[in-house]
Order: structure tokens, then C-alpha cells, then sequence
């Protein structure tokens, strides 16, 4: 491999990477305080929510389908979590549970409707969408905010807390990245499920129960996307109604940024973790740089749009044509 | 009409072409001559440029090299456009056609009538009704849409697009009756006999020798980017009843002759000796129907044997295959292998008991596409190499596969290559690959040689043998007939939804066969259907 | 195979051979089932409409469906421009047609007009800015899906972003209202030969449109591109310019839903390209079981926006809760969409 060809090839599956890096200098020296620890460890910490609701996202893009309704998820994990300790007295560690398994239902409603009934999963997680924001409203007299002051502090710390010094959300993103990573890219059960997402019917046909898997990934990325929930109330100590649907566009532009990294472009843990990074640090960068709120909203989209289109033009250089049928 | 290669006139002229693709020279010199109204058969094994010159003659491919001449006229720039304006056409091996569509909308796609107010509907549904009716000898609504056709039907919408501008005067045919069953293939040959004998010249490019044979005047066959050589296969006969016969009569030495010629080399034995030594019963059909496309289908197969399965398009063999395989629902009857009864839900259940399958469509159902040779070698039986955890022991994965592309011999011996880059014999290993290490008792191959070429055929033939001598039980769906008698130790003939004859191979006559699977020789049948 | 013997072929246009007569009940029994299936949605919709108007008389007085075909006007208009890009596209939603951006650039361009009719900007000036806006979002989307090949669900997400932080930057965040506009007020209130005037556009918009996707050679080459790629490209045609021409069209949508979005609110107040977007998504693939083919068109997804617009405000009459509103939308796009997912599976 020739140096040239060496560079382009790097470049058309890194291309990326560089875009990533040319933000990060740029902002290094726009603003002193880009650089300092303690902005970056805010980056990582403010985007531990999306990250997780991203990687649900993640399963789900790879077995082929589409999650909608990932913000019902994180809004009825919070909710019910609170819901528990403040009406039932349920202990905060049980709560937690609670709040996990009422996002896996949500994730169980969607396949039932993707599985069973053979909706699409756009549609179906759209009704999902629907119907869990009404039922939020109808419970929250339209969407007022369920505040818990007197929150355990256990529960609380999730957010705020450190442990060994490392504040708890890093964390607990960590764990949640280390176990996708494990079984999207490391275990069979990920080869299926990527399988799947390739070619659903030879995967069908290579006897991977298509139907089961299928089930598990929403159920788990409802479930995992609930866990940012539970972040969320014990962060602000209060649930807001429909606040889960801010994180639907950035995680489904994680996802795909994070594919378009890939050689093939398959969704991939570790790309997906670049996406979040990438827009969690342009929108921190953008804020340092002390415009104007909702110019920086406007130039945030435009990075956006600029930078994807940048990466993955980068896949269109000479020497990965076709090759002859 | 005389169609020899030294008549002055001919339709397509195609001469020193070259094409070379990074690392392959696909094309080298290659030469490609149709008289005029003379049907030209183009065979060749897989990556012999056949579908190159195609391609180059298409405007798809752009030729490094040579220089093209339509009806004498020679083609300075070959684009999809000006080889169309110049009367050629082409009927793709794929039906490329839209599912929600009518059949007028297909047969005028991107070729729509006008009117003053938009489209003109109406006047494209008569013609194209019309030209179903009249040329094709079709009776079909303007107004059905594709997906309520029979693939036979479907094929010939294909045809009436490439044809209804009346401006054809070069029609290529790509394995044209790889969809079709054999008596819809006898109907399409009349209608290519129709079109050559309306001053229209054919190419017909196929895996299938006995139809090469059958209808083209002369072939041409094709090997390592070269033309070898173009045989005369003598002139068709027009018989009392105006149904031309064909003049060679000696078919199975002239296919032998080609099968050489593209080989490069003679195979002297394409299918291995029978080693049949039927042991007890693997797989027992008991009564199975779907309640539409097949009825009370029942039979065995036992170790070491392998099974035929045969019959035409909506016979169907297709259905009763993919209820075996769990993957079309049943009605009535049961299913049990080794003794054990299994329940017919998907094919996950179906390979857990022992049966797997090799499927029909192999680019849909039988491969990820895009994945690795390894990854696909490995996706049926990933906790083979992995912990119990299920962690993907990648090194062991690429260990069990580079042993199985050696076996094989799959090319290019790389476990790493991405299945999509792989030439057609090369994916059906991939897929029979997968299966072997198994222990499991029954195989199911469902048109293992569809689309493969013939030094990998006969490879194919041998490892299925191979199974069989093994202990286990093989049915081989398939309606290549030739193929069924020479490798099946006994044949099920399926005729509209039921399996009418059960015979040995041994003894057994290809016209005999023919005959049952077209329904013409019921009577004396020992069939198993009451 | 030389010597084939001459076999019975059936008439190629004869049905699939029928299997034998025992199952003829169960054949029967089918097709009811498959008629129930694929006409469920429609059979609900009606029982629903009738059960409203039962319910509430001022349901079907022509004032009241006067106010439903003004309240619906923006949402069949958006939903118009979905349905050219889903069926340019193919209506797989991950990797096919799907246009998320074509609300919020109309909502760009109601901020940009409100903001330069406050301004004193004659209304045609403003009228042309905000269409330029809405158009230019349209050429990027299909800049970004033909020429740099992003998935049109992540190519529309990003300028869905960019559009939205655009006019909130360019209107400062704040709600503009335009009250002394004659040709506003007039979009808003006025009836013309008995009608409102949204619903002419609405009508305009589902002529002019709808005829370009259904009735002309390019819009049926467009809709064979979205249905097989591969077998338009075979036929000579050249899907990219049918894609790209799709966002544009859908971005024209985005124009005139921007004229009567700027009415109906008398100006803008940000936030409302969310609402509209889910309402479009719904519409338009509601739409599809309005259509005999059971696929996206122009027409169906007119109907489906009237539609829900209509359930919404019987519901409304009827006194059920606003918030349930959100609810019933959910339940009758799962029984649009399961109904033709069962009705697929049938038909195999």
C-alpha cells in the first residue's frame, strides 16, 4: 500500500476523527477555558444522559431498526422512579429497578408492535411516542413539573455524587459503554444482532431466532435509555414531563456519525461515543466562546450539517469504487 | 435465413475489447459477433467476462480497449442511451420491476405516453395489453399490479418493456429462465423463436447448457476474458406444425463439447458415483399442507441418502421447502427428525433439531452480504467459537473459517473478503461451509446451482456426496432435472401442490422425468398422495 | 433437455393454479379476513366520524368543518411534500425517503417573513426572503442525500437542526405577532367562492403537486425510483435527479405552508415545528390506507391530515381531554400501520 493510497484511506474512515480534532484545536484556542479539567470532565458529565440513550439507540440502528420513542423511555424511567419513592416509600435502590423495568416495558410495547404485529419500527415507535406523551400529560395535568425535594440522598448522588473521585454520571456512562461495547462488538450476540440488521431473512435462514433478538433490542435500549432518565430527576431532584424528546434528534446524530466512521457503515459503540463527544463538545465550545444563545443554536446546527457532510464526503475518493461483478 | 458467422450483415459486432478492473483484467481482447436474426448463445464459468462485454455492450462499463459495431454502424461512445437508440435491448436476470406498480406502468417505465392532460393512461394500458396479448401470448390486465403476478408473468413484463417501443433490433437475455419453471421456460423459448423470426437478434447468455443447445443457432464461449471459440449448433428446423425444432440433435455431446471449451479441461464425470447405503430415517413428512400452495405432502428421507425434489413453477416445491424450514406456515401434518417431531415455527427451531438449510436465493437469504467470508462461515454456530458467556473468540472464529475456505476452496482464500466480492460458486460454498462442522442430520439444498459455474458445480455435487457418505440425509430441491438424476438416489415429483411420483434415479430417463413433472404421465403413477 | 415432451403449459395469464377444493373454505375465509384487515383503518375512521357526529351536532355543520379544513391546511401541505420524498425514496424510513426538515424550514421562513413584516418590509420582499429560506433548506437537504450520500432520516435531521436555530437566532427567540396585515388577516379569515382560504391552497397545493407526483412522466419516474432503485436505474433513469428534485418539491410544500402558517398564528412563536412534524409524519403515512395500493401518496396524505384534524376536533366537541388527544393519535397510526403490516404478511 502505497503512502498515498495509505492516506486516503485513513482519511475515508477517519475522516471524522480529523473533522473532531480540527473543532477541538479551534476551540482550544478560542477560549481558555475549553482546555481546563474541570470543562472537560462538564462535557463528558453533561453528556452522560445522551451518551446512554445513544447507545440504546446504538442496538437498535444495528439490528436495522429505529427508536422513536427513546425519549418516553427516559421520561417514564425517571418518572416512575420518583413516583415510587415519593408515593410508595419504595427504598431509592428498588426505585432504580423500578424505573429500569418500566422503561424495558416501554421497550416491550414496541416489540410487540414491531415484532408481533410486523409494524415498522419508524411507525410504531412513533405511536409509542404519541401515546406515551399523552399519557405523561394526562398524569402531570398537562406537563407541570413533578418536583421531589425530599429526594434520598443515595438516589440524588447519582448525579451529583464521585466516587474514588470520578464524578458518579462518568461513571455509571462508563459501565453502560463498557457493557454495550461488550455486547455489540465483542460477543456473538452482537454479530447476530448485526446480522440481523444486514439481512434480517439470512439471518433468519443461518437459524438465529430473528424474532427474539429482535424483542431483546428494544427492550434493552428502552431499558438502558431509562437509566438516562433516572440520571435526569436525581439531577434535578424534580421530573419535567416530555424533556426526553430533546435527546431523540442528538442520539439518532450520534448514531449516525458513529456510522459513517465504519468502514462498512454499521452503527458501532465506539462511534457512537465519538458522535456524542462531538456535539456535546461543539455545543460547550460554542457557549465558551460567549455568543449569543440562539446564535449558537443556529451555528450548532450548521456545524452539524457541515461536518457530517465533511466526514463522510471523505468516503467518496478514488480507490474504494465497487469492485467488478 | 442463413446465420452464419461469414454473412456479410451482422447485428453486433464486438471486437479486441479489453476492461480491466484493479487487480483483475476482466477483459482481454475479447470478441463478440451476432449475425443478424440468429439466436447467440454466451456461456462461460463465473468470471469469464460474459457479464463484462455485457455490461461494456450496456454503456455500463466503459471499455479500456476495441470498438463496437450495431448493425454495421460503429458506436464511437457506448452510453445506456445511444446503445438503446440503436435498437438495442436488454432483459436483466433480475425482473427489476416496482412490486406496487401496474403492468402498464412496468412495460412503459421510463418510456410514458403523453397526452394533452398528463400521462396517457389509457391508450399505454391498451398497448401494453395488446402487446402482452398479441406477441408474448398473454392474457393480462393493464391494471394488475406486480405483486399479484406469477414470476413467469412477471418475466414477461420485463420482456414487453424492453420490447414495446417496437424499435428493438438486438435483444440480450440474461439467464432469462433462472425464475422460471420448465414449461414456462418452453413458452418463453417460443417467444424468443417469435422475435428472431421477426427480424429481431438475440443474445442469450445462461448456465444452462441444455438450453443453449436447445435454441441458439451458434454460442460463443468465453473463458479468462477471451473469447475461445464460437461453435455452430447447426440451423433450427421448421417442423409441419410450425413449431421449430431443434437441429441439434446430438445435445449432450455438443454441451460437452462447450463444457470443455469453457472449462479449459474435459469433466469427464460432473457427478460423482452414487455411495448409497441408506441407513435409518432422518426426516419423516407426515401429511404436511399449507392450505394453498401445497396439499398433503408425505415422505422420508433416511442417512446417506439423497433425496430429489422436483416439479415447475407452481408445483409448489418452493412452499413445501420453506414449511420444512419453518419458515411458511402449515396447516395440517407433522414434521419429525430422527424419530424426534418437531414443531414448524421458524427455521432457529428447525436448526437446533438438525435440519438446516441451504436456500434458493442465496444473495437474500443464504448470505450477509456485506459481512466477511469468516463472519458468514461462523453466523449459524457463533457459540462454536466463543466462551459460554458468548464472548466472540475472534481468533478461533478466523481459525475454523480459513479451514473451511481451504477445504472448500473458496477464492480467494482470504476468510477476511466481504461475501459480496465473491463470484456466485464462490458465495454457495460460503453458504454450504457454514453448515458442514454441524452434526446435523438432515440438509435441505434448495437450487444449490443456481448461477454457478461448472467447475464449481461439479465441486459442489461432490461435497454433497460427501454429506450423504457421512450419515446424513439430503433433499436437493431443484429443477435442474439433469442435475436431479444425477446426483439423487430417488426424486419427488411435485405437480400443483402435490407430490405425485416417488422413483429411483437408476433407470430413470431425463424425457421420462420431464414428463412427470409436467403433469403429461399421471397415469401409473405410485404416488403418495391419496 | 432436447427432447422435451410438449407440455400442458397453462395461459401465462391465467391465476396461480389453484391448490385442491378442500381448502376452498379456508381460501374463502381468507379473503374475508384479508378484506377486513386492509379496510379495518377505513371502517374505524368512518364508525369514528359517525359516532362524533352523533355525539355532537356541531361536528358536521359546515362551520365546523369549515374551521377543520382551515385548522388542517399546514399540515396536508407538509404532508404533501412528505409523501413526493417517501415516494422518491421508498418508504423504508431509516435508509429510504423521509424529509423531518420540511416544518421547521417552513417555521424559518414564517420567523424570517413576521420578522421583516414588523420590520416594514414590503409583504413581497418579505414573502420572497422567507421562500428563499424554506427553498434553500430543500437544495441542502438534497445536496447533502444525492451528492455527499448522507441517509436522507441524518442528512434532514441536521438541516432540521440548522433550520431551527436559524430562525430562532434570526427572531430572537421571541414570539412576533403581525397584526395589521391585510393579506395575512385575509389568508387567515377569508372564504373565497364559499370556502376558507387555506383550504383553496390546500386544494392548489394537492393539484398542482399531486398532479406533478401522479399524473406526469416525471412524477411516475420518480415514484419507480423510490420503488425499486435498481430497476430505474436499469430503465436509463437517473435516481439522483428524481431524489434531489423530491426534497425541492417538498421544500415548495415547506413555501406554502409557510403562507398560511404565518396566518393562522398572526405571526410566529417558536416551538411550533415539533407539533407540526409529528402531525405531518402522522398524516402522511395515515394517508396510505386511503390509497388502493396501500402506499404513500399526495392525495392520501391530504386525506390523512383532514382526517386527524377532524378526529382531533370532534374529540375536542366532545368535551374529551385535550391531552387523550395525543393518545388517540398514537393508537390510530398503530391501527393504519398495523393493518397494512398484517395485510402484507397475508398476502404472501
Amino acid at each position: 500500500m502505497s503512502g498515498r493510497a495509505f492516506g486516503l484511506t485513513f482519511l475515508s474512515r477517519y475522516g471524522f476523527l480529523v473533522v473532531f480534532l480540527g473543532f477541538f484545536i479551534f476551540f482550544a484556542t478560542q477560549s481558555d477555558a475549553f482546555l481546563n479539567t474541570s470543562n472537560l470532565v462538564n462535557i463528558l458529565e453533561g453528556n452522560t444522559i445522551l451518551l446512554v440513550a445513544a447507545l440504546g439507540m446504538t442496538l437498535v440502528v444495528a439490528s436495522g431498526g429505529i427508536d422513536l420513542s427513546i425519549g418516553i423511555a427516559i421520561d417514564f424511567g425517571g418518572w416512575l422512579a420518583i413516583v415510587a419513592m415519593m408515593d410508595h416509600d419504595v427504598a431509592w435502590p428498588l426505585a432504580i429497578v423500578v424505573g429500569v423495568i418500566v422503561g424495558a416495558a416501554v421497550g416491550a410495547f414496541n416489540s410487540f408492535l414491531i415484532v408481533w404485529l410486523g409494524v415498522s419500527p419508524f411507525l410504531a415507535t412513533l405511536g409509542t411516542f404519541f401515546i406515551g406523551g399523552s399519557i405523561q400529560q394526562i398524569y402531570t395535568s398537562g406537563g407541570g413539573q413533578v418536583p421531589f425535594r425530599q429526594m434520598p440522598t443515595g438516589y440524588q448522588e447519582l448525579a451529583t455524587g464521585e466516587t474514588w473521585g470520578i464524578p458518579n454520571e462518568i461513571l455509571i456512562g462508563a459501565v453502560v459503554l463498557f457493557v454495550f461495547y461488550v455486547l455489540l462488538e465483542r460477543s456473538i450476540y452482537g454479530k447476530r444482532i448485526h446480522a440481523i440488521g444486514l439481512q434480517p431473512s439470512a439471518a433468519a435462514v443461518a437459524g438465529i431466532n430473528v424474532r427474539a433478538y429482535l424483542w431483546m433490542t428494544f427492550v434493552v435500549a428502552s431499558a438502558t435509555a431509562s437509566v438516562g432518565g433516572i440520571i435526569s430527576t436525581a439531577g434535578l431532584r424534580q421530573f419535567t414531563p416530555l424533556a426526553g424528546f430533546s435527546y431523540l434528534l442528538d442520539a439518532i446524530a450520534a448514531v449516525f456519525i458513529g456510522a459513517s466512521m465504519h468502514p462498512q457503515q454499521r452503527p458501532n459503540v465506539g462511534g457512537t461515543l465519538v458522535g456524542v463527544l462531538f456535539l456535546g463538545m461543539v455545543s460547550n465550545g460554542l457557549n465558551l466562546m460567549g455568543l449569543d444563545f440562539n446564535f449558537r443554536d443556529a451555528l450548532e446546527g450548521l456545524v452539524l450539517v457541515g461536518a457530517i457532510a465533511l466526514a463522510v464526503s471523505q468516503r467518496r475518493l478514488p480507490g474504494r469504487v465497487g469492485s467488478p461483478a | 435465413m442463413a446465420t452464419t458467422a461469414d454473412s456479410n450483415s451482422n447485428a453486433l459486432v464486438m471486437s479486441d475489447i479489453s476492461k480491466a478492473f484493479p487487480g483483475v483484467q476482466a477483459l482481454d481482447n475479447a470478441n463478440l459477433v451476432v449475425a443478424d436474426r440468429e439466436i447467440h448463445g454466451l456461456v462461460g464459468e463465473n468470471g469469464a467476462g460474459k457479464s463484462t462485454i455485457i455490461k461494456v455492450l450496456a454503456g455500463i462499463y466503459e471499455a479500456d480497449h476495441g470498438s463496437v459495431w450495431v448493425a454495421n454502424e460503429q458506436l464511437e461512445q457506448l452510453t445506456p442511451q445511444s446503445v438503446h437508440e440503436r435498437g438495442v435491448r436488454f432483459i436483466h436476470q433480475e425482473l427489476s420491476l416496482v412490486p406496487y406498480f401496474n403492468v402498464t406502468e412496468s412495460v412503459f417505465m421510463a418510456q410514458e405516453k403523453q397526452g394533452v392532460f398528463g400521462l396517457a393512461t389509457r391508450k399505454m394500458r391498451r398497448q401494453a395489453e395488446d402487446f402482452l396479448a398479441n406477441i408474448l401470448g398473454a392474457e393480462i390486465d393493464g391494471r394488475t399490479l406486480i405483486r399479484d403476478l406469477t414470476v413467469a408473468q412477471q418475466k414477461l413484463v420485463q420482456i414487453a418493456r424492453a420490447l414495446i417501443d417496437g424499435q428493438a433490433r438486438l435483444v440480450v437475455f440474461d439467464e432469462p429462465t433462472a425464475v422460471l419453471g420448465a414449461a414456462d421456460i418452453n413458452t418463453l423459448f417460443g417467444n424468443i423463436r417469435e422475435l428472431r423470426n421477426s427480424g429481431i437478434s438475440i443474445v442469450y447468455v445462461s448456465h444452462y447448457l441444455s438450453e443453449i443447445t436447445e435454441i441458439c443457432n451458434r454460442v460463443t464461449v468465453f473463458r479468462n476474458g477471451v473469447d475461445v471459440d464460437t461453435i455452430h449448433l447447426g440451423e433450427e428446423q421448421v417442423n409441419g406444425a410450425g413449431n421449430v425444432v431443434s437441429g441439434a440433435a446430438n445435445g449432450s455431446v455438443r454441451q460437452a463439447e462447450i463444457i470443455k471449451l469453457m472449462v479449459g479441461r474435459e469433466i469427464t464425470d460432473m457427478y460423482p458415483e452414487s455411495q448409497a447405503t441408506p441407513a435409518n430415517t432422518v426426516l419423516e413428512v407426515d401429511g404436511l399442507s399449507d392450505g394453498i400452495r401445497f396439499v398433503d405432502a408425505s415422505f422420508s428421507v433416511r442417512a446417506g441418502e439423497i433425496v430429489g425434489l422436483t416439479g415447475i413453477i407452481g408445483s409448489g416445491r418452493e412452499a413445501l421447502v420453506d414449511s420444512i424450514y419453518g419458515q411458511r406456515r402449515v396447516s395440517k401434518g407433522t414434521l419429525a427428525v430422527a424419530g424426534k417431531p418437531i414443531k414448524l415455527r421458524s427455521p432457529a427451531q428447525a436448526v437446533s433439531a438438525g435440519l438446516v438449510l441451504v436456500p434458493r436465493d442465496r444473495r437474500n437469504d443464504g448470505l450477509v452480504l456485506d459481512m466477511s467470508v469468516a463472519d458468514n462461515v461462523n453466523v449459524a454456530t457463533l457459540e462454536m467459537v466463543s466462551s459460554k458467556l458468548g464472548w466472540h473468540r475472534r481468533q478461533q472464529a478466523a481459525q475454523r473459517a480459513d479451514q473451511l475456505v481451504e477445504q472448500l476452496d473458496v477464492r480467494p482464500r482470504r476468510s477476511d473478503t466481504i461475501v459480496r466480492f465473491l463470484s456466485g460458486g464462490n458465495q454457495q460454498k460460503v453458504v454450504l461451509a457454514r453448515w458442514l462442522t454441524t452434526d446435523s442430520k438432515v440438509f435441505v439444498l434448495d437450487q444449490p446451482t443456481t448461477g454457478v459455474d461448472v467447475g464449481a458445480r461439479s465441486e459442489i455435487y461432490a461435497l454433497v456426496a460427501q454429506l450423504a457418505a457421512g450419515g446424513a440425509g439430503v433433499l436437493m430441491s431443484s429443477n435442474d432435472l439433469a442435475e436431479v438424476l444425477g446426483i439423487c438416489d430417488r426424486v419427488l415429483v411435485m405437480v400443483r401442490g402435490r407430490i405425485v411420483a416417488e422413483r429411483e434415479t437408476s433407470g430413470l430417463a431425463l424425457d421420462e422425468l420431464v414428463a412427470l413433472t409436467t403433469g403429461s404421465a399421471l397415469e401409473g403413477v405410485e404416488g403418495v398422495a391419496s | 433437455m432436447t427432447a422435451v415432451a410438449p407440455a400442458p403449459a397453462p395461459p401465462s395469464g391465467s391465476p396461480p393454479p389453484p391448490s385442491g377444493s378442500a381448502d376452498m373454505a379456508a381460501q374463502v375465509a381468507r379473503r374475508v379476513l384479508y378484506f377486513a384487515i386492509s379496510r379495518g383503518p377505513l371502517v374505524v375512521f368512518a364508525a369514528l366520524l359517525v359516532y362524533l357526529s352523533l355525539e355532537s351536532e356541531f361536528f358536521l355543520e359546515w362551520r365546523n368543518i369549515k374551521s377543520i379544513l382551515r385548522q388542517s391546511a399546514p399540515d396536508a401541505i407538509l404532508a404533501s411534500g412528505l409523501a413526493v420524498v417517501v415516494m422518491a425514496g421508498g418508504d423504508d424510513v431509516v435508509v429510504g425517503g423521509i424529509d423531518i426538515s420540511i416544518p421547521a424550514a417552513a417555521t424559518m421562513g414564517v420567523g424570517l417573513i413576521a420578522d421583516q413584516l414588523v420590520g416594514g418590509t414590503p409583504l413581497f420582499w418579505a414573502y420572497l426572503l422567507g421562500a428563499l429560506a424554506i427553498l434553500g433548506v430543500g437544495v441542502v437537504n438534497a445536496f447533502l442525500v444525492v451528492y455527499v450520500k448522507l441517509t436522507p432520516l441524518l442528512a434532514t435531521l441536521a438541516t432540521l437542526v440548522a433550520s431551527v436555530g436559524m430562525y430562532k437566532w434570526a427572531i430572537n427567540n421571541r414570539r412576533i405577532t403581525v397584526l395589521e396585515n391585510d393579506f395575512v388577516n385575509e389568508v387567515r379569515d377569508g372564504d373565497f367562492l364559499g370556502l376558507p382560504i387555506p383550504a383553496l391552497i390546500t386544494l392548489g397545493t394537492l393539484v398542482l403537486v399531486g398532479g406533478i407526483a401522479h399524473r406526469t412522466r416525471f412524477g411516475i419516474r420518480m415514484q419507480a425510483v423510490g420503488g425499486n432503485r435498481s430497476a430505474a436505474e436499469i430503465a436509463g433513469l437517473r435516481p439522483g435527479g428524481y431524489v434531489a428534485a423530491s426534497f425541492i418539491l417538498a421544500s415548495f410544500c415547506g413555501v406554502i405552508a409557510s403562507i398560511v402558517l404565518i396566518s393562522r398564528g398572526s405571526g410566529i412563536s417558536p416551538g411550533i415545528e415539533e407539533r407540526l412534524l409529528v402531525d405531518m409524519v402522522l398524516a402522511t403515512f395515515v394517508g396510505a390506507a386511503f390509497s388502493p395500493r396501500r402506499v404513500v401518496t399526495v392525495p392520501g396524505a391530504v386525506a390523512g391530515a383532514i382526517l386527524v384534524k377532524a378526529l382531533g376536533n370532534g374529540f375536542q366537541l366532545i368535551q374529551v381531554d385535550l391531552f387523550q388527544i395525543g393518545m388517540i393519535k398514537g393508537v390510530l397510526i398503530l391501527v393504519v400501520v398495523a393493518s397494512s403490516a398484517l395485510v402484507g404478511r397475508l398476502r404472501q
